[in-house]
């Protein structure tokens, strides 16, 4: 009964997130920043607006890549396979990736093409997050993680890579060149408006709830840990999202995959010896 | 049930177009945006993606070369929106006003709502103009607003051609038909 209610209310449990992220970036910069509802204002906003439709396939991907972000979401708070949730993100990022080539526009091109550049950067990572907590457990099952004790320590090298693929998943500093806002206006975004846009503001506030989900399985049954692990990256990714600048695509894949799969091995390398 | 309009004052997204300015009244624009100023305290972004915005910002004099792609932009935004001149080029050519490569002010190819004087406008100025389109924007409804036909035979006052008097009205080029 309680995994029902947190999964019909993840959507709205992200944007409340959001909406502190934005006032906590704002009080970083010394200013006031927008109130904590602006999420929902922009979303009420987003109904009243006219929709216009560039092809009925371009805008019916957009909604189910929210769907499947959600049906993912809800797979976490149940506690089912992490291997199959991984692959499931997969899938809804690959709708995403549809959605921003089925259209003209160039903008979306490029989004697209980048998108899909920056998940073959952090795919491997999260696979190999997953074997991790397989050698550790005995199972992929995201009920047995949340059962055993915490598991930061032997897998702190993983835990390392996957704070580093925090800011990419969220469109964040210095690895948001798959959004660049300033360039490319939103990337894979740039086509939708009115109500479908609200259906791809809406999944980014899934993206939030989805990592920050697996960030909580390094702690374990570690509630306290899971805690401090969550607030400790929430800060730092706005502190490193406020204070770098953005890099090239290519220094993207090399920084991510090169650092990601050296770290991940090794940790992985030396589980297997101990 | 949930009244939609109230919300829509409350998330304004701008697109700030720059029609042949000097740059003067765009970067006070991004001062307005900046932290000094914080137009993001009433929920304001600069998107730059007209599909996604409400209030167009238009700075400078329309020169012949950016006319077209003002009202391509001002076609792509989805309604309610509403368009605010910013600095005395765009409200009325200011002193580019009656050359023979400049248009005299935005408003005889879109619909303007809110006029923000001054050369060039200061933060203050531009803020108060936005808030001002906000209580405008709440009224408007989701319908089309027609953009203006472009204007009718030229009139001659003084010896000086002044297209601004001869531009056509809302619905006028309608009731005459």
């Amino acid at each position: 009964m309680m995994e029902a209610f947190f999964i019909a209310v993840a959507p709205l449990l992200g944007g409340l997130l959001y909406g502190f992220e934005r006032v906590l970036r704002a009080r970083m910069q010394n200013r006031k920043g927008p109130p904590l509802l602006q999420p929902f204002y922009d979303m009420y906003k987003l109904i009243g607006k006219q929709a216009f439709i560039v092809n009925p396939y371009h805008s019916i991907l957009g909604i189910v890549y929210f769907i499947t972000l959600w049906i993912v979401v809800a797979f976490i708070i149940l506690g089912e396979n992490l291997l199959y949730i991984i692959f499931l993100h997969l899938l809804s990022v690959v709708f995403l990736i549809l959605a921003g080539f089925s259209v003209r526009s160039v903008y979306s091109h490029i989004g697209a093409n980048r998108e899909l550049l920056a998940t073959l950067a952090y795919e491997p990572v999260l696979v190999m997050m997953a074997v991790g907590f397989f050698m550790i457990n005995g199972s992929f099952e995201i009920s047995a993680i949340r059962a055993n004790a915490s598991s930061i320590i032997p897998l702190f090298l993983l835990f390392l890579t996957f704070l580093m693929i925090i800011p990419v998943k969220l469109k964040k500093s210095p690895f948001n060149a798959t959004e660049a806002h300033q360039e490319i206006i939103g990337g894979v975004e740039v086509e939708y408006s009115g109500v479908f846009f609200e259906f791809m503001y809406m999944a980014k506030w899934l993206e939030y709830v989805f990592i920050y989900l697996l960030l909580m399985l390094f702690a374990g049954d570690n509630i306290a840990l899971g805690t401090a692990l969550f607030i400790g990256t929430f800060l730092l990714v706005n502190l490193v999202d406020n204070a770098t600048a953005r890099v090239k695509m290519r220094d993207l894949i090399k920084i991510v995959l090169t650092l990601g799969i050296v770290l991940g091995t090794v940790n992985l390398i030396g589980l297997s010896y101990v | 049930m949930f009244d939609l309009k109230k919300y829509r004052k409350k998330s304004p997204w701008i697109l700030h177009y720059n029609a042949g300015s000097c740059n003067g009244c765009d970067i006070e624009i991004l001062a307005a945006l900046s932290p000094k100023y914080d137009l993001e305290r009433f929920g304001v972004i600069n998107t730059g993606n007209p599909k996604q915005s409400d209030i167009f910002l238009v700075t400078g004099p329309v020169t012949y070369r950016t006319r077209e792609r003002l009202v391509e932009l001002y076609t792509q935004m989805p309604e309610p929106k509403v368009v605010i001149a910013v600095g005395s080029c765009a409200c009325t050519g200011c002193v580019f006003r009656d050359m023979y490569n400049v248009e005299v002010g935005i408003d005889r190819y879109i619909p303007v709502d809110v006029y923000v004087p001054g050369c060039a406008s200061s933060p203050e100025l531009i803020i108060d103009g936005v808030v001002k389109g906000l209580e405008i924007l709440e009224h408007k409804s989701k319908e089309m607003e027609k953009p203006f036909k472009l204007f009718k035979a030229a009139t001659i006052d003084d010896g000086i051609v002044n297209r601004r008097h001869s531009a056509l009205k809302v619905g006028e080029d309608d009731a005459k038909d």
